[in-house]
Formats: structure tokens, C-alpha cells, sequence
């Protein structure tokens, strides 16, 4: 088969010679990093990078070149803006060259082709990446490429109060039993809801204080559909899946929670800030969030004594139909589609090396995240971390993540909205899963499963 | 001032509004237009055509896009991925054509050797590919890519070696193409036995960018949410016209005209306070007033009230604190234009009536309010179309909280085209919702140009001091 | 100005309690700046300056200065645009002779009321275009792009106001139009430029939404988002003391600016676009 020039991808030339450049003189690049959700306590997102910058200069030194990489690195604390400001800085060619996102991003950018695939640039069969657990590879895969590389990874899990179990006569043969008759399905979130209604009734929390679920959007949602028995994808086709059997008893349940008055209609949209002080305080019976949020109770909220106060449980099932779970989203090292080839080359090859486990390990303890590899995990600073190393044998092995699909967040905006509806009674149960089937089916059509 | 003056009902007593006698006189004697007149407007002129106008006309176009961040803005590429190609699967595509496209072939020929050299390729490494590799074939990308990492003069970057991987094969999957000739070009090379109909139909399937639709405006009419946002709308401009804009502003105008100069100077002041106040500064302070250890909440604990976050917290709670945060600062607007309106009143019809023992009621619902007509007729039309597409003090203050009972149409039409947790925004639907805007902001600002006699206005001065 | 005696008080107290909530809000802004209150009470117990640290130690907001120079350089940049534009074009409006003019006339009309800051994805389009996307430069442009139909408005009615024999008088002693509008019409209009020049200030002063959309990097970072940032979401622990105090240094230059010029500007404020 004749390979004719008009068939080479544009480019390949300029980054052929500019790669010959490259290794010969001395060269000054600006990389620009913005990692997206990301407090003061995750900033070894960027810092990661600016030391992967310093180790990279010194190899070039002793390779003989001269190489000054200046990094300009930039937190958001949300993720509306960032998202956002990254999209249109996209399509205004003046993106960061690396960026930090949640995986379910790469559907979407790398369809408009905002993003590269970092697979082009880098070998993921050599150190460090080739430690990287396999399965967090796959969640930075899409359309059979790879686009990312795995920044942390995280498990959610379910907070139960020592205190408050004790209070309703819970023993501490109960209490410790829970983690493991939570996970084989036996305990459910309606008996969750019955030990959250016993703590108000004994006067132990306040009203509406017995369960509190996260206080705005986020994968945690997703895992009540899963533990009602909804799939995100279809096994069969590996099409979206919206269930509405899973759906509508996901949002009875939030009906009959606020029912039984142990969260109140309009829950949703509490300040962050507020939920922390309660969690540190000890003001709430059961609540669910990240295993992150550990690092804010301990620094930010003054939390002392996790380990007497709180138990922690994979998300219980709802019902016979689903399954206790945890949904890990993690986070990846993106490259921008806006870097020259030679921004692109340095970028990814700072992205692997500020994968380092030892690089790594900074981030997952400040943060409490998980960390990405088995080696990682015998990084002293790592091991020593108990809430790390519990966190990854009870719940991690059992987490599993939102679809890269570009269209998922159609439907997860869709849930999510019915399930605000429905909580604060705008609507009633069967109208909000109704009203989501519409919007899901007008805006997909054969794109998605509808059950 | 004559901004209120001229909506104050003495209406007859307007002339009729023409550039000056004078100047109507030069006009005539000198009917060629004015060339510094028009390098006068030019600057204004363009920058309201790029900054305005221009945005207007593009918003429009967009609305009928299914635009998103998914397909980008501007002109997409043309991409044959595994996931269309499952995707064409489904619809009817037969297998053998999808293996063939999905197919990687690699072989190290003579020809793909000149093709890598007039690339750029080192001639170092391609001595080595052609002594040690030459003749030999691949059936996966990796595999040629491990191979060619084997030889002496590899390249460092993996880019490059897959670069030059590439010279030795075929494949389209994957690859992103500027144009439909390019890819059908390519496609004809690395299938030719699939039928050329076939490949073009790939080829159409393939595009990234955005396509025209009307489906936004099906969506919107068929989406029972929609009903609800427009329920909201006219509830928050509806209310906050009437209690604050007309209501609080009338009221506090008539008082105020009443009471000492001193006490009346202090309190337009701190009603104008809002109005000045940065908004974020603005909405930070209500967020203290109501939220949780706020003023209102601690307030209402010490008095044995319910205490909860005001601005989030409950949804009658949540629509008083959206309403009051627009309001404190649309009053203003309605006493500064009801004030000048009342000192317009000739003082001696007050005189007079105050002569006939009229109580001060009297004097206000005879005298005041019926001159009132056309200010607050002012007031209304004018506030509707900024309370309609306003949404920035609600985005910083509930965010349409909680749960979307206080969204309106115009932050559910930010929130659609820029402002999305979960990633995609839909650019194409957020503008089809902002034109919806522009379309009944049209409609009102011709009503609102006939009812105040569009030809007077354009004559006549609006302030003097 | 009324002569007969009655009495005003029930009326000043009915007033005073539906402004309590903006003399509440503004009286703490103030009061919060230097003092503390223990938690969860509302009446300081001390004086402190501490929240005023922002101002020379930038390890807890950042540095407060060069988002102040930003915020200016917009505004300041903004009243230049605003009023060096609407002033020329208004005058040919009101004055000379121009095809289309009550065209453009009902055209200004009714952008001035126009939904404009719904249109934010046509305007990227155009600064991402022009290349303006993400500069200062865009910025200040579309945000006195759309305060033009406002600023061309009422400064024709200020030249509606000049009598038209002052220009004759010019016209007669030979000058040409360009002089006499220069040296003879502008000075007549000066409170109407002062008016708009301080209102385009402060419009571009408090603006927030469009340098965060439209210029979100962080060295284009002005005062507004550099306030809002410190109360984003999911940011630990809550000052409001602190925002409160940066709060008033942005809105310092605000109060001085409207004590100045308050008469010029509550005439200009009936005419204006915000809510």
C-alpha cells in the first residue's frame, strides 16, 4: 500500500524537526496548569508539576541541554468557572497546556478536540506510568485511546456517629459489625433512615440533623441510583441506561426521608462550610462525602478522634434491586490541544514524571486521596496514613466510576434535577422521573436505554 | 428634571419636539449629509456593530445550532472513532466494513521510508528501519511502535516515533481531519473496496462541529420545566415591580416629599446606597444578613424564632431574599423618577387644595397619584425588560436555590450556555433562550417606544440641571 | 414646603423600619471592619484592625493592589471610551445632518433596554474572533459597547439644551464645525460628561460578570472577582469580617466619588440599567 504525503497528518513535520530542535539547544517554555476543583489543601495538584518541572530541568542539565520550564499555575475552587473558562480558552486557543479535571470531561473535550490524547506523547509501558492500577488507566480511556493520566482517585463513603449509635443502644459489637453487613446488602438505606429518625427521636441530634447527605450535585448522588439497582451504561449495547425503576425509588426515598423529617425539603444548597462545622461538631447522626473530606474535618474543622467517633461504611443499598457501592472520580492530567507540539512533548512528559509515586503521595495525604498505584502505597508517608490505608481495603476495592460518555452529563443533569424537584415536593415522585425520561429521550433519543 | 417631567401627564403642555427651529432651517438649506457627522458616529457605530449588534445577529444563528462544548464553537473536523463506528453499527453498518476501517496495517516499504524522509524523519533512524525492519508488516499500532523503539537511533520523544509510525500505515480511526475532502480522500486509500456512497455517508457521520436544528425550540416548547421557568419569571418581575419598584418607590417619594429637607436628604441617600454598592459587595452583605450566624438568623433565635439560612434555606424564605435583593436596588430607580415627577407638580395646585382643608391622603390620592400615570407606566415598562434578563444578583445570591424553585428564565439561560457542573455547555440552547429574551425584549421596547410617543423622545432633551 | 403643621413622625418611623435592613447591612459593613464579635453574636466586644491586614500582607487573599489596578485601569478605561465616543456621536445626532438618523436614534432606544448580558456566547465569538478573548482590552470594550446607547442618550440630551446661536455665532465668525463643537459646545455640556464619566466609572468599577467570563485569567483579576473568590464555594471557613473589610476598600473610592458628584448622578441614575 502507497502512502502518499497528503495522508500524513498535518503537523507531523513541523513536529518531527521541532523534536530535533528540541534535544539539540537550549530552550525556554512556559507550561500553564489549572486544576479544576481543587481547595488549598490540593495543591500538590499544580505544586506536583512545578516539582516534576525541577527534576526535569536538572535530567536535561545532565543530558547536556539547557531546558528552563516556567510554571504558571492556577487553583479553582469550583468547578462551574473552571470548566467554563477552560472550554472557551479552548476554542480561543489560549488554553493551560496541562489541565486537571474530573475523567468524565475527556468524552466531551476530546470530541470538540480540545484536548490531545496524552498517549501520543508519552509510554505507558515505562516508569512511572506503568505502575498506574490498570483500571484507572481504562476511566482516563475513551474511544480507544488514552487521554489522561490518572491523578488521584477517592472512594465516597457513608459516616455513621459512634456517639449517637451508642445513644439508641447500639453495641460496640453492632457498630463494628456494620461496615461488613452494610456491604453483603443487609443493612439498607431505609434501615439507615430509621437509625437516623431514632437519634432525633431520643433527642440525641437535632431535628432534621439525622442524615446528611452532600449538600450539593456530585457523583455521590449517583451512587443512590446504584444502590437501587439503576446501571449507568447498558452491558449489553454500552449505551447510557437511565432506569426508571431505580430512579423513581431513589427519589421516593429522599420523599420519605423528608417525611420522616430527618432532612428537611430544602437541604440541598447548604453552605459547604456549614456542613463541615456540623460534620466536626458531631452534629449529624449519618452523612455521606468523600473520603477527602477527612483532610478538611481534621485541619480545617478541628474533627479530633475520627477514628472514635466515626464509623465508615461503603453506600448502603437501597433495596434487594441494588447494591452497597462507592463511586471513585477520579481526577486526570489532561494535555490542551492549544500546546505546540514542543509544549505538548514537555507537558506530558511533566504530567508523567509528577506521577512519581513519592510526587504523588504528597497530594493523596495532604488531601486524603486515594493514591493511583500499588506502589504508591508502600510510600512511607502513604503507609503510615491510617485513614489512606483503611479507606483503600474497605472501600476502594468496590468503587467504580461514572461513563466517559460525552452525553452522560445529559442525563446525570437530568436525574439530578428530578431529584431536586422531587425533594423539595415541586414535584411529586412519578412526575420528576417522568419529566427526566422526557428530557433524557428528547435529548438523546436512540442514544439511550431506556428501562 | 425633565426625564420625569416629560412622563408626568402634562402632556399638552409638550410642543412639538424637532431639532430647533433653527436648525431644522439649516438642515434644509444644507441637505448634504454631514461628513464630520459621519466620522463623528463611526466610532460608535462600530463599536455597537462588533459589540452589540453583531453579538445579537450571532445569538440568533446560534439558537439554531445544537452548539455545545461537545462540538465546539466555530467549524468542527471530521473524526471516524470506534464509538461512531458502533454507533453506525447499530444503524445498519455491515461488519465488514467496520472491521475494514477499524483495521490497523502497518508495513515497512520503500515507499514509506521517501515519504518518512520528505517528512523530516532522521535519516539516522530510517537507516535503521530500512536495514533491520524493511519488508516487515504490523497489525497494531504498538506492535510497529515497539519495534521501531527497539532500533539504535529511536527517536527520545514517543511522539515522534509514533509520528514516524505513521508513514508505514493506513489507519483513519482516530484521525482528525479539517475537512470532509481530506478525510473522504484518506478513506478512499485505506478502504477501497467499501462503496463510495457508503464512505461519504461515513464521512457526513463523521462531523464533530455543530449542525443546524430547530430541536431547541421544540425542546424548550415541549419541556414541562419550561412552563415552570416562565411561572418563575413572571412571579419575580411581577413581584418585585410591584412591591418594591412602583410600590416602595412611590411610597417612599410621597413620604419623603413630606418630611424635612434634612431627613428627606439622608433617606435617598441610603436608598440610592444599594444602587452604587458594588454588587458583589452587595450580595455579600445580604449573604451576612441572612445566612446561618447572619444578622436576621441570630435575630430570630434570640427572639425564640425560627433561625435557619434565609437565602437557601426554605423556598418562601429563598423567593423574599431573591425578590428583596433586586428590590432594595430597583426602588431607588422609582424614587428618583417619582420624586423629580412630585416637584414637577405646580406647588400652587397643592396650595390650593391645602386651602379647600384637604387632609394630606386626600391631597396624595387627588392630587399626586393621578399625575403619577405615566412615570410608573414609565417605571413598569422599562424595569420589566432589566428585571427579565437580569440574573446576576440572583446567580450570587440563591443560584436559583433551592432545588430550582427560584431559577428564572435568564439564569437558566446562563446557566445552560456557561455555567455547567457536569461539563457540556449547551451553547446552541442557552442562545436559543436568550433569543427567546431578545424576541419579547423587542416586542416591549416597540410597545414601550409607541406608548411614550417615540417622536417626542427623539426630539427632546431628557436632562437638564 | 408644605405650610400647614402635621405631624411627620409616624411616617419617619414607618420609614425607618423598612430601611432598617439596608442600615443594618451598611451600618455593620462599617462596624465589622475593625471590630470582632465573639461567635455567634452579633455586637462586637473589641477593636481590632486585624481585618485591614489584607492591605500590606498578602499570604491569606492574595495581593489586594494589583487587582485594584485592574478594577481602575477597567473603569478608568471605560469612562475614557463611554465618554469620548458618546460625546462626538451624540453631537452629530443632535446637530448635524445624517442619513438614518431617527433610525439610529429608536435603534439606540432600544439597546439601551436590550438584554444584552444574554448574549455572552455571540460577544465570545467576537473577541475570540478579533483575539481580544481573555485581555483586558475585550473587556473594556464590550463593557462600554453596552453602556454606548446609554451614554449617546443622554449626552444628546444635554446638546439638545445648548442654544443653538452659540454655534451660530461660531459658524459666523468662520470656524469650522469641528472647532466650534470643540471649543464652544463641549464646555456647555460639561456636567452632562461629568455625569456619564462618573457613571461609566462606576459601572465598570462594580462590573463582575464579564471580566470572569470573558477575561478569567488570574493576572486580569479585578477587585469584584477577587472578593467573590474569597467567599467561593467550598472554600474553608468563612470571614465576613475580612470580606467586609476588603469589601469597603473596594467600595471606598464608590462613596467618595458619589458624595462628590451625587446631584450629577441622581439625575443620570433615573436613566439608568440596573435593576
Amino acid at each position: 500500500m502507497t502512502i502518499t504525503t497528503t495522508f500524513v497528518r498535518r503537523g507531523i513535520a513541523a513536529a518531527l524537526m521541532s523534536s530535533v530542535a528540541f534535544a539539540a539547544s537550549a530552550q525556554d517554555v512556559t507550561i500553564t496548569v489549572w486544576a479544576g476543583g481543587s481547595g488549598e489543601e490540593s495543591n500538590y495538584r499544580t505544586e506536583a508539576i512545578v516539582m516534576a518541572a525541577d527534576i526535569m530541568e536538572r535530567e536535561a542539565a545532565i543530558r547536556g541541554d539547557e531546558l528552563n520550564i516556567t510554571i504558571d499555575a492556577q487553583l479553582w475552587s469550583g468547578w462551574e468557572d473552571f470548566k467554563q473558562a477552560f472550554s472557551l480558552a479552548s476554542e480561543a486557543g489560549n488554553a493551560p497546556q496541562i489541565v486537571v479535571t474530573g475523567h468524565e470531561d475527556i468524552g466531551t473535550w476530546s470530541n470538540a478536540g480540545l484536548i490531545v490524547p496524552i498517549e501520543d506523547y508519552v509510554y505507558f509501558d515505562s516508569w512511572p506510568l506503568n505502575s498506574i492500577y490498570p483500571n484507572l488507566i481504562d476511566v482516563a480511556t475513551y474511544n480507544g485511546q488514552i487521554w489522561g493520566v490518572p491523578q488521584d482517585a477517592e472512594a465516597r463513603v457513608f459516616y455513621w456517629s459512634i456517639p449517637a449509635l451508642k445513644a439508641i443502644g447500639w453495641t460496640d459489637a453492632e457498630i463494628d459489625s456494620l461496615p461488613q453487613r452494610v456491604q453483603d446488602g443487609e443493612f439498607t438505606l431505609y434501615d439507615m433512615l430509621d437509625v437516623a429518625a431514632a437519634m432525633q427521636d431520643a433527642g440525641i441530634v437535632g431535628p432534621e440533623m439525622g442524615f446528611a447527605p452532600r449538600v450539593s450535585n456530585g457523583p455521590d448522588y449517583l451512587q443512590y441510583y446504584q444502590a437501587f439497582g439503576g446501571e449507568m451504561l447498558d452491558a449489553e449495547t454500552g449505551k447510557l441506561l437511565l432506569d426508571t425503576q431505580a430512579l423513581t425509588d431513589w427519589y421516593q426515598f429522599f420523599a420519605d426521608a423528608t417525611e420522616m423529617e430527618v432532612v428537611s425539603e430544602t437541604y440541598l444548597g447548604t453552605e459547604w462550610d456549614v456542613w463541615h462545622q456540623n460534620v466536626a461538631a458531631g452534629n449529624y447522626g449519618t452523612w455521606h462525602g468523600g473520603t477527602w473530606h477527612y483532610a478538611q474535618w481534621e485541619n480545617g474543622f478541628g474533627l479530633e478522634d475520627f477514628f472514635g467517633t466515626v464509623q465508615y461504611t461503603l453506600f448502603p443499598a437501597g433495596n434487594a434491586n441494588g447494591r452497597a457501592n462507592s463511586i471513585t472520580h477520579p481526577l486526570v492530567y489532561l494535555v490542551g490541544s492549544g500546546a505546540t507540539e514542543d509544549e505538548a512533548m514537555i507537558a506530558a512528559e511533566l504530567i508523567a514524571t509528577a506521577s512519581e509515586p513519592r510526587i504523588n503521595a504528597l497530594h493523596a495525604v495532604k488531601s486524603a486521596h486515594l493514591g493511583i498505584s500499588e506502589v504508591e502505597s508502600t510510600v512511607p508517608l502513604y503507609a503510615e496514613n491510617r485513614w489512606l490505608t483503611a479507606a483503600s481495603e474497605r472501600l476502594a476495592p468496590h468503587a467504580n466510576a461514572i461513563p466517559n460518555d460525552p452525553d452522560f452529563g445529559i442525563v446525570w443533569d437530568a436525574m439530578f434535577e428530578g431529584l431536586e424537584a422531587s425533594w423539595t415536593g415541586v414535584m411529586s415522585v412519578e412526575d420528576a422521573v417522568a419529566e427526566a425520561e422526557a428530557t433524557v429521550t428528547q435529548a438523546l433519543g436512540d442514544n439511550v436505554v431506556v428501562r | 428634571m425633565s426625564l420625569s417631567a416629560d412622563l408626568s401627564g402634562t402632556k399638552g403642555a409638550v410642543h412639538a419636539h424637532r431639532p430647533t427651529g433653527t436648525a431644522m432651517a439649516q438642515d434644509r438649506g444644507r441637505p448634504r449629509v454631514s461628513r464630520l457627522g459621519l466620522i463623528l458616529v463611526a466610532p460608535a457605530l462600530f463599536l455597537l456593530s462588533c459589540f452589540f449588534l453583531a453579538p445579537v445577529v450571532l445569538t440568533g444563528v446560534f439558537a439554531f445550532t445544537n452548539m455545545s462544548t461537545s462540538t465546539g464553537i466555530g467549524a468542527g473536523e471530521y473524526v471516524i472513532s470506534p464509538n461512531l463506528l458502533d454507533d453506525l453499527a447499530d444503524a445498519g453498518l455491515s461488519e465488514e466494513v467496520v472491521t475494514a476501517i477499524s483495521a490497523e496495517t502497518y508495513e515497512i516499504t520503500p515507499d514509506g521510508i521517501e515519504a518518512a524522509r520528505a517528512g523530516g524523519v532522521s535519516a539516522d533512524f530510517l537507516r535503521d528501519i530500512e536495514g533491520l525492519l524493511l519488508g516487515d508488516g504490523f497489525d497494531t499500532a504498538r506492535g510497529i511502535e515497539t519495534a521501531l523503539r527497539g532500533l539504535p537511533s529511536a527517536p527520545r520523544s514517543p511522539r515522534s516515533l509514533k509520528l514516524t509510525a505513521e508513514f508505514f500505515g493506513h489507519s483513519v480511526l482516530n484521525q482528525r481531519f479539517d475537512s470532509a475532502q481530506e478525510l473522504t480522500e484518506a478513506l478512499s486509500l485505506a478502504v477501497p473496496d467499501v462503496d463510495a456512497g457508503i464512505r461519504s455517508e461515513i464521512v457526513g457521520a463523521s462531523y464533530t462541529g455543530a449542525i443546524y436544528t430547530t430541536e431547541n425550540f421544540t425542546y424548550l416548547a415541549t419541556q414541562p420545566s419550561t412552563m415552570r421557568l416562565v411561572a418563575n419569571t413572571v412571579i419575580y418581575v411581577g413581584a418585585t415591580l410591584s412591591i418594591f419598584n412602583v410600590g416602595l418607590g412611590l411610597f417612599l417619594a410621597i413620604t419623603l416629599f413630606y418630611m424635612p429637607k434634612r431627613v428627606s436628604s439622608f433617606y435617598s441617600t441610603l436608598w440610592l446606597l444599594p444602587r452604587i454598592t458594588p454588587l458583589v459587595l452587595y450580595t455579600i452583605m445580604w449573604k451576612w444578613f441572612t445566612w446561618e450566624d447572619g444578622f436576621l438568623p441570630l435575630l430570630a433565635e434570640q427572639l425564640g424564632l425560627p433561625a435557619f439560612n434565609y437565602m437557601k434555606g426554605s423556598v418562601i424564605t429563598a423567593w423574599m431574599t431573591m425578590i428583596s435583593v433586586n428590590g432594595f436596588v430597583g426602588a431607588s430607580f422609582g424614587l428618583i423618577l417619582f420624586s423629580g415627577a412630585i416637584r414637577a407638580i405646580p406647588t400652587q395646585q397643592l396650595w390650593a387644595s391645602e386651602v379647600d382643608g384637604a387632609t394630606r391622603w386626600q391631597q396624595i390620592r387627588r392630587i399626586i397619584l393621578p399625575q403619577m400615570r405615566w412615570p410608573i407606566l414609565f417605571v413598569v415598562s422599562y424595569q420589566t425588560l432589566s428585571l427579565l434578563s437580569s440574573y446576576e444578583s440572583i446567580w450570587l445570591t440563591t443560584n436559583g436555590g433551592p432545588g430550582k424553585t427560584t431559577t428564572v428564565w435568564a439564569l437558566e439561560a446562563f446557566k445552560t450556555a456557561l455555567s455547567s457542573y457536569t461539563g457540556n455547555l449547551e451553547y446552541g440552547l442557552g442562545a436559543a433562550m436568550a433569543l427567546v429574551l431578545v424576541v419579547v425584549g423587542l416586542a416591549l421596547s416597540i410597545i414601550y417606544l409607541m406608548a411614550f410617543k417615540f417622536g417626542e423622545l427623539v426630539g427632546r432633551p431628557r436632562i437638564e440641571f | 414646603m408644605m405650610t400647614r403643621n402635621f405631624s411627620t413622625i409616624p411616617f419617619i418611623i414607618v420609614i425607618t423600619l423598612i430601611s432598617m435592613p439596608l442600615m443594618v447591612m451598611y451600618g455593620f459593613l462599617i462596624l465589622d471592619t475593625f471590630t470582632d464579635a465573639p461567635a455567634g453574636e452579633l455586637w462586637p466586644d473589641r477593636f481590632t484592625l486585624k481585618h485591614w491586614r489584607f492591605l500590606y500582607d498578602f499570604s491569606e487573599v492574595g495581593n489586594v493592589w494589583v487587582a485594584t489596578f485592574n478594577s481602575l485601569t477597567l473603569a478608568v478605561s471605560m469612562a475614557v471610551i463611554v465618554l469620548s465616543v458618546s460625546s462626538t456621536a451624540a453631537y452629530a445626532i443632535s446637530r448635524l445632518h445624517l442619513p438614518f438618523r431617527r433610525f439610529f436614534l429608536a435603534g439606540i432606544l432600544v439597546m439601551h433596554a436590550f438584554p444584552a448580558v444574554t448574549l455572552l456566547i455571540g460577544t465570545f465569538f467576537v473577541l475570540n474572533f478579533s483575539g481580544l478573548y481573555n485581555t483586558m482590552i475585550g473587556v473594556i470594550l464590550v463593557k462600554a459597547s453596552l453602556l454606548l446607547p446609554f451614554g449617546i442618550w443622554i449626552m444628546k440630551g444635554f446638546y439638545d439644551t445648548v442654544p443653538w446661536e452659540i454655534e451660530m455665532a461660531g459658524v459666523q465668525d468662520g470656524a469650522s464645525r469641528f472647532t466650534v463643537w470643540r471649543r464652544l459646545i463641549l464646555p456647555q455640556v460639561k456636567p452632562g460628561l461629568v455625569a456619564l464619566g462618573v457613571f461609566a466609572f462606576l459601572d465598570g468599577w462594580g462590573e463582575y460578570l464579564l471580566p470572569s467570563i470573558l477575561a478569567p485569567g488570574s493576572d486580569m483579576q479585578v477587585l469584584s472577582i477577587f472578593l467573590n473568590d474569597l467567599i467561593a464555594a467550598e472554600r474553608v471557613g468563612y470571614d465576613f469580617n475580612l470580606f467586609k473589610s476588603v469589601g469597603v476598600f473596594y467600595t471606598l473610592p464608590v462613596v467618595v466619588l458619589f458624595v462628590i458628584f451625587q446631584n450629577r448622578l441622581m439625575n443620570i441614575f433615573g436613566g439608568g440599567t440596573k435593576g
